[in-house]
């Protein structure tokens, strides 16, 4: 493409100053200061500063609540992603029946993205309050179990990702609606018509069709299970009980502003930085090879 | 044709009744927003609303300064939005209308920042904050979410599909590139400014890991930090009548701006899937 | 000659000037809510009596993220000339070399003050080798709460709380039995409660005297006490007769709303529990339950203190001095005893409340000073521990207790856990100051 405005030596350089400084100096210089402090130790009120090389990561490796903060954020985000998404999809299925009202529906579903993670965090809490909350009740009535996600772990993370689940629905329904419209009738019919049923059509046709659409949500809930549900977390159960939601965002800000033990988070700092790099790099390949695939 | 309408009248009927599922929790939320102290004690849960909203918000507003947390919040995702965009759109002018060296620099740059999301970066992040003097000032919950990739990528996008016309036009009638910029693309720009100003206005207003950690005066704190602020005062009674009433009032703007600006929300996320 | 007398005179205006310039003290504090609002009114009378200072009082978060901002705001030069520091963050600020202690401050400004004044418990908590390093400021201890409505519709007396952790259960028993409540007892600080119980039978927390000899290397647990007491409260909690109620304040709620029948409690929770029960039901205090067949120690004091900063100017040192004095005023030691039900901190203080009747006024506001005074105060043990990780620590006893209580790891095992990583932090922590 030629230069539409040839000439300009200085110019353009002044324009993206603004942001590579912005970038440089909140993004990239702290980083970097992550990775230094990963490898020191410092007395709280930094008087004593020792290099350790890489004890702060054998220590993370060998700790079992950071291999336990890891599986529960795994845990965590496949049944946001596993629940969020087939849920989304199955409502998203309904909506593109031959039905109107499809703008409607897509409306009606996506209030629950505008509401912040806190604030779902918050309605989730008053929903299953051990004393006061009606998803307490409605668990008692139906199976005669107290449940108390103060007190026991497993209930804690459920409800926690069912409430990140809810935050989402709307986000991934519309995004399903988009992609189921956007899939070829001409290929489901022409599948019905050789006898197929509705099930098999769907697998064998419509599913993998909607596969950029799902892979972009993957990536996307992803994101969100790993760090912008801290504020869901801290309302609801600020990582408890007992560490059964402290997911590895969390534990970090725990071990940093909580404990004080900052070379110790900067570590974890950078390995979750090798864990979203690592993720970054993929959905690029995914969307590189897709966008062959689609020429 | 009956089978049809048959199928219809389920699927509708289906689609309502998980609309309602979904709506639930909200709704159990303003019921308890409405109710008295003793009401909000009840269980089995009331599931009527009560007449005590306003006096409740009123009490939630006073307790932790709702007010100044509402204006701390609207001023912080405006300058934010605007300063966001702003930046993006010379960003972008400049990566499409010039062939200078640091064009190269546009992949590295929206790799790094897609790679280092916040807690990745916290706490020297923090320490910055402390050494600049920033703590506790809009400075620190303003400037540091100046630069965005994604506006960034989204109007290189728009930026390319401009007909070359145009800014040979420009050129002729000797304007430079600063007004081409001004008087031309960013009214073109309009529907995909609005578009983003909505969905970062809303993205800004929930922010809630940041705020908490660079603010602790309760006079600068946003909104969203309200809520654990509600969740934690005094904390003799855990009052959800109070809290619940706070909080509809802190997850309002979002809801109203989706209602008013649906459409340009629904731009905006639909903006973020193009990368 | 002319030009040299203008030139005195206005370096005679300039210095008196300066001399009417105000100081102003910087001082950051945890206080919320009530006490937020008695705290204010202290500095503003202090500020109004005093016109050439002006005490800047600043609400600055829980005490984590106080202590947190305040090594931040010193490691880059931005930190308040007093700051209100947590007692778990006692040997941190020891070690920090960025205070002064405050028994040097009179010395240091040619002036001499009777530190014996203050309340002896408190005094010992906060001493290095017999020196106050802190002002002690706002300190309270552990008490038990109790509704002795509760009590008399289960059929008990309600002037005879439980002395014993054997009674509780008896009790608790009995309540749940009658239909009074579902759960009877809770903690707030659960991991506070950990440290009050073994110091109350005089076993040490940590090693090295507690820390106060010198810095710990190890905890003492789980050793046979630790683990009795763990498992006494698993087994409380499989009953249903303890019911874990969050971190910090969180199960003031259920007792005030009368959904338990006890609560181990913060003396600082007194004025608002007080406060919120009112009209609801009698509110009870009573020491904190104990075992019948173990030594005996004494409850530690908690709360939190004043840390004076290092790198002042003298005017500033002596506006922050004049302010110290002033809070040890009689009047208004008394004034936040009652506005906030923290210890009052001269024993001028406690005589006069006692003159003017306010203990029998309010009993309740007693009992907290009445366990202090009778327990011993000469060992390590009944003093309590001063650890430098000291808030991680209490941290990884909180995750023990829940996972106890849970039954997701036997109480030995959760203690063990909690243990390993203690020692840790105390070997790190003393990796870095040694």
């Amino acid at each position: 493409m030629e230069a539409r405005f040839p000439g300009y030596r200085l110019l353009p350089y002044a324009l993206i100053l603004p942001s590579i400084a912005v970038i440089i100096v909140f993004l990239v210089v702290p980083f970097a200061m992550a990775v230094q402090q990963s490898f020191y130790r410092t007395s709280p009120f930094g008087t004593t500063t020792l290099f350790v090389g890489f004890d702060n990561y054998a220590q993370l490796f060998s700790a079992p609540e950071y291999v336990q903060s890891l599986l529960t954020t795994l845990a965590f985000a496949a049944l946001v992603i596993g629940g969020g998404l087939s849920v989304s999809l199955a409502i998203a299925i309904l909506v593109t029946r031959k039905i109107r009202g499809v703008g409607f529906y897509q409306v009606a579903f996506i209030w629950t993205y505008a509401l912040s993670p806190a604030v779902a965090g918050i309605i989730w809490a008053l929903l299953f309050d051990p004393s006061v909350g009606l998803g307490t009740y409605l668990i008692q009535q139906l199976t005669g179990y107290r449940v108390n996600m103060r007190v026991s772990g497993t209930p804690a993370l459920l409800i926690a990702s069912a409430a990140a689940v809810w935050n989402m629905l709307g986000y991934n329904i519309c995004f399903y609606i988009a992609g189921l419209q956007n899939v070829p009738k001409e290929f489901e019919e022409a599948a019905r018509v050789d006898g197929a049923s509705p099930w098999r059509t769907f697998w064998r046709i419509t599913f993998p069709m909607l596969s950029p659409t799902t892979a972009f949500l993957l990536f996307t809930n992803t994101i969100y299970a790993f760090f912008q549900v801290f504020g869901l977390i801290d309302i609801l159960t600020q990582g408890g009980p007992g560490g059964a939601t402290e997911i590895l965002v969390y534990k970090l800000y725990r071990d940093g502003f909580i404990r004080l033990r900052v070379n110790y988070a900067a570590a974890q700092s950078v390995l979750l930085f090798l864990m979203v790099a690592a993720m970054a790099l993929f959905q690029l390949r995914v969307t590189t090879r897709r966008a062959e695939y689609s020429r | 044709m009956k089978k049809k309408t048959l199928y219809k009248i389920g699927v509708h009927g289906t689609l309502i009744l998980i609309l309602a599922a979904v709506a639930f929790p909200l709704y159990f939320t303003f019921v308890m927003g409405t109710l008295n102290h003793q009401e909000a004690y009840a269980f089995p849960p009331k599931l009527i609303p009560g007449n005590r909203l306003f006096a409740n918000v009123a009490e939630a507003w006073q307790r932790v300064n709702l007010g100044r947390l509402m204006v701390n919040s609207a001023v912080v995702a405006l300058a934010v939005t605007v300063g966001k965009i702003l930046l993006s759109i010379l960003a972008a002018f400049a990566f499409t209308h010039f062939h200078f060296r640091g064009r190269i620099l546009l992949f590295p740059l929206c790799m790094v920042t897609q790679m280092l999301p916040l807690p990745v970066r916290i706490i020297p992040a923090y320490g910055l904050m402390a050494s600049f003097g920033w703590l506790n000032t809009y400075y620190a919950l303003i400037i540091p979410y100046l630069a965005s990739t994604t506006g960034l990528l989204l109007f290189r996008q728009f930026f390319l599909t401009v007909p070359d016309e145009l800014p040979d036009a420009a050129r002729v009638d000797g304007a430079g590139p600063l007004r081409y910029l001004w008087h031309v693309l960013i009214p073109l720009s309009r529907t995909n400014i609005a578009a983003l100003f909505v969905i970062e206005f809303v993205y800004m207003w929930n922010e809630y890991l940041w705020p908490l950690i660079v603010t602790t005066d309760p006079k600068m704190r946003v909104a969203q930090i309200g809520l654990k602020m509600l969740i934690t005062t005094e904390r003799t009674t855990a009052e959800w009548n109070i809290i619940m009433a706070g909080t509809l009032v802190i997850m309002l703007p979002p809801l109203v701006i989706l209602i008013l600006l649906r459409r340009q929300f629904a731009q905006g996320i639909a903006m973020q899937s193009t990368k | 000659m002319k030009r040299l007398a203008l030139i005195a005179g206005l370096l005679v205006l300039m210095v008196a000037g300066l001399a009417q310039a105000k100081t102003t003290v910087e001082f950051w504090h945890a206080m919320s809510g009530s006490r937020l609002k008695v705290l204010e009114k202290i500095v503003s009378d202090f500020n109004a009596a005093h016109p050439d200072v002006e005490v800047r009082a600043v609400f600055t978060g829980t005490y984590e993220e106080t202590l947190t901002r305040f090594i931040a705001g010193y490691r880059t030069g931005t930190a308040p000339h007093l700051v209100q520091v947590y007692e778990v963050g006692t040997q941190t600020m020891i070690d920090s070399g960025a205070i002064i202690p405050v028994y040097q401050i009179p010395g240091m400004l040619g002036e001499t003050w009777d530190w014996a004044q203050y309340v002896r418990p408190i005094v010992l908590y906060y001493s290095v080798d017999g020196n106050l390093w802190p002002y002690p400021f706002s300190s309270s201890t552990f008490m038990l709460y109790y509704n002795k409505d509760h009590l008399r519709q289960a059929g008990l007396d309600p002037n005879k709380p439980p002395t014993t952790w054997a009674e509780v259960e008896e009790y608790g028993e009995k309540l749940i039995q009658a239909g009074v409540v579902s759960n009877v007892l809770s903690f707030g600080w659960p991991d506070c409660i950990f440290e009050q119980e073994l110091a109350l039978h005089n076993y040490l927390y940590a090693d090295n005297e507690n820390g106060r000899a010198d810095l710990s290397t190890q905890v003492t647990w789980p050793d046979a006490f630790s683990v009795k007491l763990f498992e006494t409260w698993t087994r409380l909690s499989q009953k249903g007769i303890f019911l874990y109620g969050g971190p910090e304040y969180d199960a003031n709620a259920a007792f005030t709303a009368g959904k338990i029948s006890m609560l181990l409690q913060s003396t600082s929770s007194l004025d608002g529990i007080l406060k919120t029960a009112q009209g609801k039901f009698e509110v009870g205090t009573s020491f904190l339950p104990r075992f019948a067949d173990e030594p005996s120690g004494n409850s530690v004091i908690g709360g939190s203190s004043l840390w004076v900063r290092k790198g002042q100017s003298e005017a500033e040192l002596r506006a922050v001095w004049e302010f110290l004095k002033y809070l040890s005023q009689t009047d208004v030691a008394i004034y936040w005893h009652k506005g906030t039900g923290y210890f009052p901190t001269t024993n001028a203080a406690l005589k006069q409340l006692m003159d003017e009747g306010w203990f029998v006024e309010s009993p309740n506001h007693l009992t907290a000073f009445l366990q202090i005074l009778s327990g011993r105060q000469d060992t390590a043990a009944a003093l309590g521990a001063r650890l430098g990780p000291f808030p991680e620590i209490r941290d990884y006893i909180r995750t023990a207790i829940e996972k106890a209580c849970a039954g997701t790891l036997a109480p030995e095992a959760a203690l063990a856990e909690a243990a390993a990583k203690a020692n840790r932090a105390l070997q790190e922590y003393r990796s870095l100051i040694k």
